[in-house]
């Protein structure tokens, strides 16, 4: 039965060198794509190209199709996959002040390792940044404690909200995904019209 | 950009399909920014022992724990080790500071700098970043993560112009 670890076949230190293994995978991605470069990032946020939510897009489509599949068939125990609590208003101003984060940077916290590693120094002063700015949160805590921890409605899947089981979570996903892959579209082609940014 | 580098859509198949191995062997997908948080907190709590009362940090050190014995932290070295392999291999290992032309190198990190500080604290309200809230979250169904992803796009797309001198004809 799947996952490994969370259903006991595994030891903790044997997980723990799959994570290993996994992150350089996942390095190993993000560098040949070419998000260890923020020149290749930022471009999509003035819908210059569309590489990054493209990568994301698939991404998430080959995902979430595993997933489902090995749910059929009965190899994976979903509730033991951890899927992060719901805290709605955390989330949405935590995504919020990300967004600005993220334009002004050029970078996200996966990526910036990344380009940290290829010896960008943009991504090191980054994930300084990110340092300064955990300490920070850590002292003021105590001070919005409630507001972080509210409007918790636990694990919460597309299908809990429009109803129906998890394969209509499956679908609700598809149909956002390529809603936005649409929508992305657009925009680039509105873009490409003009001849600049929009 | 050159074409040297891998179509994004077979790249998203390699990273969605890593990111299912994650699932299925740990249980959960792979993250960043918890690594930065743990950090801060290991380092901040070996300059004084006091803060491993913190109100955020205590989860990470109660009872003497080391917060950086964590899958995440784990995964974070793996992370940088794939990125450096990656890029030794092809001939990409280059220093420098990517902006637009022009564009002054001090107030570029000073915008990465800033930037970082903000996504620390976004990541710490969202409970992750575009790893591990945005695609594992999508990736195993979640209402949250587009709650996230969506207030993400719509503050991007209303910031973006501001920023655009740093970005200027990069593409």
């Amino acid at each position: 039965m799947l996952p490994l670890f969370t259903t006991g076949a595994i030891t903790s230190n044997l997980n723990l060198f799959y994570g290993l293994l996994i992150g350089i995978a996942f390095g190993f991605i993000v560098e040949r794509a070419g998000f260890a470069r923020a020149i290749h990032i930022a471009p999509t946020f003035y819908f210059r190209n569309l590489r990054v939510p493209q990568m994301m897009i698939s991404a998430i489509i080959t995902s979430a199709t595993w997933m489902i599949i090995a749910v059929y068939f009965g190899w994976v125990d979903f509730p033991h996959v951890f899927i992060p609590t719901v805290f709605v208003w955390p989330y949405l101003v935590g995504g919020l002040i990300f967004g600005v984060g993220m334009i002004m940077s050029g970078w996200c916290p996966g990526t910036a390792i990344v380009g940290a590693a290829v010896g960008r120094l943009d991504a090191v002063v980054f994930g300084l940044g990110m340092l300064a700015g955990m300490f920070v949160y850590f002292i003021n805590f105590h001070s919005f404690i409630d507001f972080a921890n509210g409007s918790n409605i636990g694990r919460f899947t597309l299908n809990r909200l429009i109803g129906g089981n998890i394969y209509v979570g499956y679908l609700a996903t598809l149909a956002i995904v390529i809603g936005l892959g649409i929508f992305m579209n657009t925009m680039k082609s509105i873009r490409d019209k003009k001849g600049e940014d929009i | 950009m050159k074409n040297k580098y891998w179509n994004p859509f077979v790249g998203g198949f390699f990273l969605g399909t890593a990111l299912f191995i994650s699932f299925i062997v740990a249980g959960q997908g792979m993250g960043a920014s918890g690594a930065f948080s743990r950090i801060t907190a290991e380092l901040t709590y070996l300059y004084d022992s006091a803060f491993s009362s913190n109100a955020y940090a205590s989860h990470y050190l109660h009872n003497g724990a080391n917060a950086l014995a964590n899958w995440t932290v784990v995964e974070f070295l793996g992370l940088f080790l794939g990125g450096y392999i990656s890029a030794a291999f092809a001939g990409r290992i280059k220093g420098g500071v990517d902006k637009a032309e022009g564009y002054p190198t001090y107030k570029r990190l000073f915008w990465a700098f800033l930037g970082g500080m903000l996504i620390a604290a976004g990541t710490r309200l969202a409970r992750g970043c575009t790893s591990g809230q945005a695609l594992d979250g999508a990736s195993t169904f979640s209402t949250g993560s587009w709650i996230f992803m969506l207030a993400i796009f719509g503050t991007g797309f209303l910031i973006a112009p501001l920023f655009k001198n740093q970005w200027k004809n990069v593409n």
